[in-house]
């Protein structure tokens, strides 16, 4: 690991910012092709129930109308992330309010809208399930009848003949054992609600299908190559004959890992025969795409007198909704948060994912373990308490440190766990005592990163010397353009501002996953370094060449070349790459990074390396509550967070701040209320995301315990801002008025409710 | 049935063709191809379609086109002057107030409008100013900074 770096560790501003405050910046929505059809979409208005008949005979006929297309008359193959549970428009059935069922292409919105509303279908209700619990135990409403035979991964546990999409069980050491070997023992319940991701960018996709039936697909994606592989398999056409082109991305939170308007944009372009764009309106956007999984949480510690887990019984209810989407897949990670950043020996869960009929759950910032360290850190609050511990001080006995074991049974390496727990505490000054009504809460958190799959990159030195990047992680507004250049720049030892970003084209950049829980620091950081170290071995061949010396008696920074011991024997960037244009080739780099991943035994759970690495955080909030109206005031927010290395110490501050405002927004404002499977709130109208009158005093603390397989030694950290905040909120409530809500949000009906009922106990 | 309007958009008087149902955010989009206003709901809740009114920030996806033709219009296009960024760009850039950039050319307007109204506020006033502006990315903390900061500089 180098210590003596230039670039990696500056606070460099972003490479784009002034694309963006200039509104230069083009993405999806803003992009138009010659002679484009706009598509609209009709969706279910039940959230179950059998499609009849569908007449679109008057809805053809509006004038500009040129596509009507439903799956009833054309069933359609089946595709999904996972399972593959999911038609283009509805084949025979809808499963939630807002599932596709006809899609229609006109040359303008006003015909499109037109002819919707004249679309005619008939359906015939079935009773729907919207209890996820009713759900598991439900035999005879089966809301996907053909499960068993839907294509699927081998690995994957959905049981025929039930709503239950996947299963994962983990058992280590012994909790029966541990239980009784416990001073006490706690069992607590708690939920998390519906939520959506509210990217300020709503869904878009442009589909354009030329003569010879290759296709190009421009849209607001956070995994480019996984929709160009589901386009592919759907529609039966080669990769090779899938573009997809992915402009600036106004905010993905996992919300955009999935395909939603791509395989009606690709069905309509084909019948059309034209380019076709869909953008989701934003009510849309929040039925029809997908939405955060809520989660019943039943949590079981047994402790000792001094107050060290012995044993942890977790079992995970996750609503997946009318469609599994990434259900089975967060069904199966966040088993590896269940034990929080703590040594646990004995540990048993059981990660149920369900189908209901409400919206689809899919991936969401941190991918469940928002939902898991609710639960576990309101619980270890419970416990210190009860004991007569400091909350601060049971975290520390606890802590997992370098070598312990994980959830899954992996050895840990980069552990900074300890020092964001003295962090935060020190930034706070816990232990003051606050004048009454005030509070303060800490939570801590484990999160993990998979990289199931690599990341590639190519690095080319341009003819005049200036550096482009070939890669295919997605700038969502996370920074990574920014890093990646940073992490080239440092290799290189060439200025920041002579390297640029290539569009993100899959005709030209090489292979990458995807654009999620927080890998690409880590693995397209990996991948730009190992291209920018071959780009550079290149340019000294050429340079040694050139000067008539070894490639190690040459120095290469500030975007020159230059022979060790003899500053006058210099050649710039420039000169030495069009030497080699001329003389010997173009000088091309590439780079890729992969892991060995061990998947989760199916009896135990365990594996050697499931997880790529896991980040480290704790949170403190202050609050004030009023105890009239359950209003609570958040004060101020410490977050520390172990990165690993900050590659760019501002934008790590970034992330951690609008991770713990969309935090806050989690406990006390967000929730989709639903009634009968209709959303009530589809609106930013009643749909509250914070304001920016809403935020407290925000601290970001950076924390680092390299990671040997990092670039530098950097992990990650967008997925993880929020993930203790919900604990820390509702501990520093408690702490503030002796109140505690285990259902989120924390609305202040709750709290006035939960307040009187205290009064009523604590006075019978 | 469209007819023939002028709208004097960033200091240019432009001639369209619009519908009288159709909104100001879909001719400066469409007609007039300034892309930087950006639709984000169907209700002028999330603020990234501001334009600024003869000075006033609205709401372009509640307003009519045919509604605007006395009035100068500001676009994120037209605070540029002479090729240089205007205070509010530069520290938007510099101070880390930037990150996908949906919410930005809204945001940027807002802070404008206030300014340009008050050139020392305090930071309730930046938070009430841009409390129509919704960002789900960056937390406010350092848009409120970079608002402050451009206030700070002399060159408004």
């Amino acid at each position: 690991m180098s210590n003596s770096v230039t670039v990696v560790g500056k606070s460099i501003p972003r490479v784009d910012a002034e694309q963006k405050v200039t509104g230069a910046a083009k993405y999806t929505c803003d992009l138009a092709l010659p002679g484009m059809l706009c598509g609209k979409v009709l969706r279910s208005p039940y959230s179950h129930a059998k499609i009849l008949s569908i007449d679109t005979s008057k809805a053809e006929r509006v004038k500009g109308v040129e596509a009507v297309i439903c799956g009833r008359n054309n069933p359609s193959k089946l595709y999904g992330v996972y399972i593959r549970d999911q038609s283009i428009l509805a084949n025979d059935k809808v499963r939630f309010v807002g599932d596709p069922v006809v899609a229609i292409a006109a040359v303008a919105e006003d015909a499109a809208e037109e002819a919707l509303s004249l679309v005619e279908v008939q359906y015939e209700e079935l009773q729907p399930i919207f209890d996820p619990e009713e759900s598991i135990e439900e035999r005879a409403n089966l809301i996907h009848e053909g499960l068993d035979k839907y294509v699927r991964p081998d690995e994957c546990r959905a049981v025929g003949g039930t709503n239950i999409c996947n299963y994962v069980k983990v058992r280590k050491g012994d909790v029966q054992k541990g239980f009784k070997e416990a001073f006490k023992v706690y069992e607590d319940r708690f939920t998390t609600q519906l939520m959506h991701h509210c990217y300020l960018e709503p869904h878009a996709v442009i589909a354009d299908i030329d003569s010879s039936g290759s296709l190009t697909l421009y849209g607001s994606f956070q995994a480019p190559f996984m929709t160009r592989a589901g386009i592919a398999n759907l529609f039966q056409i080669p990769v090779s004959r899938v573009r997809v082109i992915t402009p600036f991305v106004g905010g993905g939170f996992g919300g955009k890992c999935t395909m939603t308007l791509e395989p009606i944009a690709v069905s309509l372009a084909m019948k059309t025969g034209k380019p076709i764009k869909l953008i989701m309106s934003r009510n849309e956007d929040f039925i029809a795409s997908v939405v955060r999984h809520p989660a019943i949480v039943y949590i079981k510690t047994g402790v000792n007198k001094n107050g060290e887990i012995l044993a942890r019984e977790i079992k995970l209810i996750w609503d997946t909704g009318g469609y599994a989407d990434y259900g089975p897949v967060v069904a199966i990670e966040a088993v590896t948060a269940a034990t929080g950043p703590y040594r646990v020996p004995n540990v048993s869960i059981d990660s149920y994912c369900v189908y209901t009929n409400k919206p689809i759950g899919g991936a969401f910032r941190s991918f469940g373990s928002a939902q898991v360290h609710w639960a576990s850190e309101s619980q270890v609050d419970i416990i210190a308490r009860d004991l007569g511990i400091d909350p601060v001080d049971i975290r520390l006995i606890n802590a997992v440190e370098e070598g312990s074991s994980s959830a899954v049974g992996e050895t840990l390496h980069s552990v900074g766990f300890n020092e964001t727990l003295r962090e935060a505490s020190n930034a706070i000054g816990w232990g003051k005592r606050k004048p009454s009504g005030r509070g303060v809460g800490v939570a801590s958190m484990i999160h993990f990163t998979v990289a199931f799959l690599p990341s590639s990159a190519i690095v080319k030195v341009c003819d005049d010397g200036s550096v482009r990047i070939y890669k295919g992680a997605v700038e969502l507004g996370q920074g990574t353009n920014t890093i990646l250049t940073q992490i080239v720049s440092e290799v290189m030892g060439i200025p920041v501002d002579k390297i640029s970003i290539a569009p993100n084209d899959t005709e030209f950049v090489p292979y990458d996953w995807g654009t999620f829980s927080s890998r690409q620091t880590f693995c397209s950081g990996n991948a730009v370094r190992f291209a920018a170290e071959d780009a550079k071995r290149q340019l000294l061949a050429v340079a040694s060449e050139k000067f008539g010396v070894k490639p190690d008696d040459l120095i290469c920074a500030d975007g020159k070349l230059s022979v060790k011991g003899e500053p006058d024997r210099v050649a710039s960037f420039d000169e030495i790459a069009s030497y080699s244009y001329l003389n010997s080739g173009p000088i091309i780099g590439k780079g890729s990074f992969h892991l060995d991943i061990v998947p989760l035994d199916p009896e135990t759970g365990q594996s050697p390396r499931f997880i790529a690495y896991y980040m480290y955080a704790t949170q403190i909030a202050e609050v004030e509550v009023d105890e009239q109206t359950g209003v609570v005031k958040i004060l101020k927010l410490v977050a520390a967070h172990d990165v690993g290395r900050a590659i760019n110490p501002l934008n790590i501050k970034q992330q951690i701040e609008g991770g713990l405002v969309m935090g806050i927004g989690t406990t006390l404002y967000e929730e989709l209320v639903l009634d009968a499977g209709n959303i009530l709130n589809a609106t930013f109208v009643d749909y509250k995301v914070p304001r920016a009158k809403d935020i407290p005093e925000l601290v970001p603390i950076i924390v680092e315990a390299p990671h040997r397989e990092g670039p530098f030694g950097a992990k990650g950290v967008g997925e993880t801002t929020l993930i203790p905040t919900t604990a820390a909120i509702s501990n520093a409530i408690y702490d503030a008025i002796g109140v505690r809500i285990k259902d989120l949000p924390i609305t202040p009906e709750k709290i006035v409710k939960a307040r009187r009922e205290k009064h009523r106990l604590d006075n019978k | 049935m469209k007819h023939k309007i002028k709208l004097n958009v960033n200091g240019k008087i432009c001639e369209v063709s619009v519908k009288n149902n159709q909104l100001l955010v879909d001719v400066i989009r469409n007609e007039l191809g300034l892309t930087g206003t950006k639709i984000g709901c169907d209700e002028g809740e999330c603020g990234v379609c501001t334009v600024l009114l003869d000075g006033r920030p609205v709401r372009s996806c509640l307003q009519l086109a045919v509604d605007v033709k006395d009035k100068k219009i500001t676009t994120i296009e037209g605070i540029v002057k002479n090729g240089n960024l205007h205070p509010l760009q530069k520290a938007f850039i510099q101070h880390g107030a930037v990150q996908c950039g949906f919410c930005t050319p809204g945001m940027i307007l807002s802070a404008k409008a206030l300014l340009d109204n008050t050139p020392h506020p305090t930071v309730d006033e930046v938070r009430t100013a841009i409390d129509g502006n919704l960002c789900r990315c960056t937390g406010y903390a350092r848009i409120i900074k970079a608002v402050l900061a451009a206030a700070e500089g002399s060159d408004l």
